[in-house]
């Protein structure tokens, strides 16, 4: 099992894209940039839409009014900043295999998935009875309050991934990294 | 010779919680500017006003850049010569106090304002670019020659 995840993530990186990617010292930090400058623009929309289900901001305008305004904005957020880190998993698919900050990542963006999948209907696809409710029902409260420690956690994850160093007895290519301009 | 030693750095888990911190404290803060400059750029959330936006997002804007700013100098504490020789951090710093002084001065009259204009979209673009400098700054940081 191990040999295939390492087989297939050394073709992964060893494609051009991700060659250039890893050996240009100057091109991952701006992926890495444009990733953080889409956590910030797509996460305040997470969480403006997160607090107005639990009632603490824009409480005079429906969650209809605000969660369907956001729900585009937000997709398009996530699409720019998982482009941006499929981009660096990718140029250092090996390394990044054994790094257990990588694998809680994911982990907890596979939960994000079962967590939309489990609140969609009764929560913010069901937004008009939510604004019919005499108040916020808990069911509404619990999906806010999981949905913001979730991507806190995704985001904290992310961080972790940097400081754990590679296995260099166990990866194989040289995938080191890129010379620094002098 | 005086050794003084800074207790962040007793702790190797104390960088990276504070990290951990300083980037969810900037996601909120950026993250709600953000919503009032895609409001005045007519991108976002057109069923209200800018000056509603703003009215409602301020505090959470302030509460972010307070934790945001305290985080910061507490990583910034625990190396200073470092982040001080250190072009990309220099002008990350030039780029967050432009973007601090722009945010609370024309920023916050523009949106303030009932009337549309279009310096709306100038003052948003501008926001938006001063914050991204802040983050491409930061990020850089770890990824040039040291000056030490």
């Amino acid at each position: 099992m191990l040999n295939i995840i390492s087989v297939f993530t050394q073709w992964v990186q060893g494609t051009d894209l991700f060659t250039a990617l890893r050996t240009s010292w100057w091109v991952y930090p701006i992926v890495m940039s444009t990733h953080l400058l889409g956590i910030a623009l797509f996460g305040g929309l997470i969480l403006m839409t997160n607090l107005r289900l639990l009632g603490l901001v824009m409480t005079k305008y429906s969650v209809t009014d605000v969660v369907a305004q956001l729900r585009w904005p937000k997709r398009v957020g996530f699409v720019i900043v998982a482009t941006c880190g499929i981009l660096m998993l990718g140029s250092k698919a090996e390394e990044y295999s054994y790094n257990i900050f990588v694998w809680i990542k994911l982990s907890l963006l596979a939960l994000v998935f079962i967590h939309g999948w489990v609140f969609r209907r009764s929560v913010y696809y069901n937004t008009a009875a939510i604004d019919r409710a005499p108040e916020i029902p808990g069911r509404v409260k619990l999906a806010a309050t999981l949905s913001l420690l979730l991507w806190a956690g995704i985001a904290c994850a992310g961080r972790g991934i940097g400081y754990i160093d590679p296995p260099l007895s166990k990866i194989h290519a040289g995938i080191m990294s890129p010379a620094q301009p002098e | 010779m005086l050794l003084i030693t800074n207790p962040l750095n007793e702790s190797e888990y104390s960088f990276p919680i504070l990290e951990c911190i300083h980037i969810l404290a900037f996601a909120l803060s950026i993250g709600t500017i953000a919503i009032v400059d895609f409001r005045l750029l007519n991108i976002g959330m057109r069923h209200q006003t800018p000056a509603a936006l703003l009215k409602d997002t301020s505090t959470w804007t302030l509460v972010g850049l307070v934790i945001m700013i305290f985080s910061g100098l507490l990583l910034f504490s625990s190396d200073p010569d470092l982040y001080y020789l250190n072009w990309a951090f220099l002008i990350k710093i030039t780029c967050l106090l432009l973007a601090i002084v722009f945010n609370y001065t024309i920023h916050r009259k523009v949106a303030q304002s009932q009337e549309p204009s279009s310096n709306g979209k100038l003052v948003a673009s501008v926001s938006l670019v001063l914050w991204g400098s802040v983050i491409f700054g930061g990020i850089f940081i770890a990824f040039i020659n040291q000056g030490l």
